[in-house]
């Protein structure tokens, strides 16, 4: 029963490992603090795991265990001096598909939602997720009108701060 | 350049270069956590721990001798029951509103409920507070009402001794003790918790501002 239970989790989880990754490059900036919230994101999943019944996809139910950890958890470590800021770090593209112009939209877009609060975050990952508003509102916990007005406030503060 | 523009560099944004296998993944479900609310479980049970071991030494070590000679021992006792009756029942409800934490809630709900431990933990340290000031009001009333109950307490016998001038040094002594312990104690507790809670607190504020609105 555990066996069986460990092997869907690690299926289900390698398999969407990529949403967990997108989250911890928002809320951390270095690769220390990306590998820390990773963690304790896998940590938190894995504990809930056995609850998780399927009502929903697993990636949605993921989205939810995995942002609440970012967002409420988890505490920041001290341990980032000696670590590449993320800034340095360009992300490795496949060479058929490489271009510049989008390496660069791509890192200034990361950029610019780090500059954001964390609820902020929240909500432009999951638009840019393309959440309906329906699904934001009940990860978040807050009302759909709510997450509407609270979705207009970020995409326009972070519209200023990708287009000053 | 528009955000729906940037939604479809977000999209096609490459797979994580760092990708871990099955292994590495299960290695990582093995680690400990260290989520501030394993810290919140840590803190609180070590304040309990902390008002039960002040409690238990202070009437095991010798301490309440001299309240025998005034025959205050039953009043401290059934004070003590009292007590712990309230100490279990503060650990029943720290365990009950612990155990409503779960990552699988909404973001607020989660919040709320570590909000809600970190409450119980500090209706506790109130309590003790208060219990500390309430029990050394009562035991002055009994020892002022007590003949020579302060000469028995202090162990001075002497009758020389000016008892409107030790009546004074008695209350301002237990006075100055007792609001440094509680200004040092809230002052530990506004930092320790201050400093955990700090950012669930901002993120509580954000998420709920908007609700008297909508």
């Amino acid at each position: 029963m555990q066996i069986q239970l460990e092997k869907n989790f690690l299926n289900d989880f390698e398999k969407n490992q990529n949403i967990v990754h997108k989250i911890c490059r928002i809320y951390t900036t270095n690769q220390d603090q990306h590998n820390d919230l990773f963690q304790e994101i896998t940590i938190q999943i894995w504990k809930n795991y056995s609850k998780f019944r399927g009502e929903s996809k697993f990636s949605t139910w993921m989205y939810r265990v995995s942002l609440n950890t970012a967002i409420t958890l988890y505490r920041k470590s001290n341990r980032s001096i000696k670590t590449q800021d993320f800034s340095d770090v360009s992300f490795k593209i496949k060479a058929e598909d490489y271009d510049d112009t989008k390496d660069k939209q791509l890192k200034a877009l990361y950029d610019g939602i780090r500059e954001l609060n964390d609820i902020e975050k929240a909500l432009i990952f999951l638009y840019l997720e393309d959440k309906p508003y329906k699904e934001i509102a009940k990860t978040l916990g807050i009302s759909e009108v709510n997450a509407r007005v609270k979705m207009n406030r970020s995409k326009e503060k972070l519209r200023k701060i990708l287009n000053p | 350049m528009e955000l729906d523009n940037y939604k479809t560099i977000w999209k096609n944004q490459p797979e994580e270069k760092n990708k871990l296998s099955a292994l590495e993944i299960y290695k990582m479900t093995q680690s400990k956590s260290n989520s501030i609310v394993k810290w919140i479980l840590i803190i609180g049970l070590l304040e309990f721990v902390f008002w039960f071991a002040v409690n238990y030494l202070g009437t095991k070590n010798g301490a309440l001798d001299p309240f025998e000679k005034l025959n205050l021992i039953n009043f401290i006792d059934n004070f003590n029951y009292f007590h712990y009756v309230v100490v279990v029942l503060f650990l029943l409800l720290f365990y009950r509103n612990f155990s409503l934490i779960t990552t699988v809630d909404d973001t607020k709900k989660l919040m709320k409920n570590i909000l809600l431990v970190r409450k119980t933990v500090k209706w506790y340290v109130y309590y003790n507070l208060i219990n500390v000031v309430i029990f050394s009001v009562i035991l002055n009333i009994l020892i002022f009402n007590t003949p020579d109950g302060i000469n028995i307490l202090s162990g001075i016998e002497n009758e020389s001794f000016n008892q409107e001038h030790m009546r004074s040094v008695f209350i301002i002594t237990q006075i100055v003790v007792i609001a440094v312990m509680i200004l040092i104690l809230w002052l530990f507790y506004y930092l320790l918790y201050g400093i955990l809670l700090k950012k669930l607190n901002k993120n509580y504020k954000e998420l709920t501002k908007l609700n008297e609105i909508s």
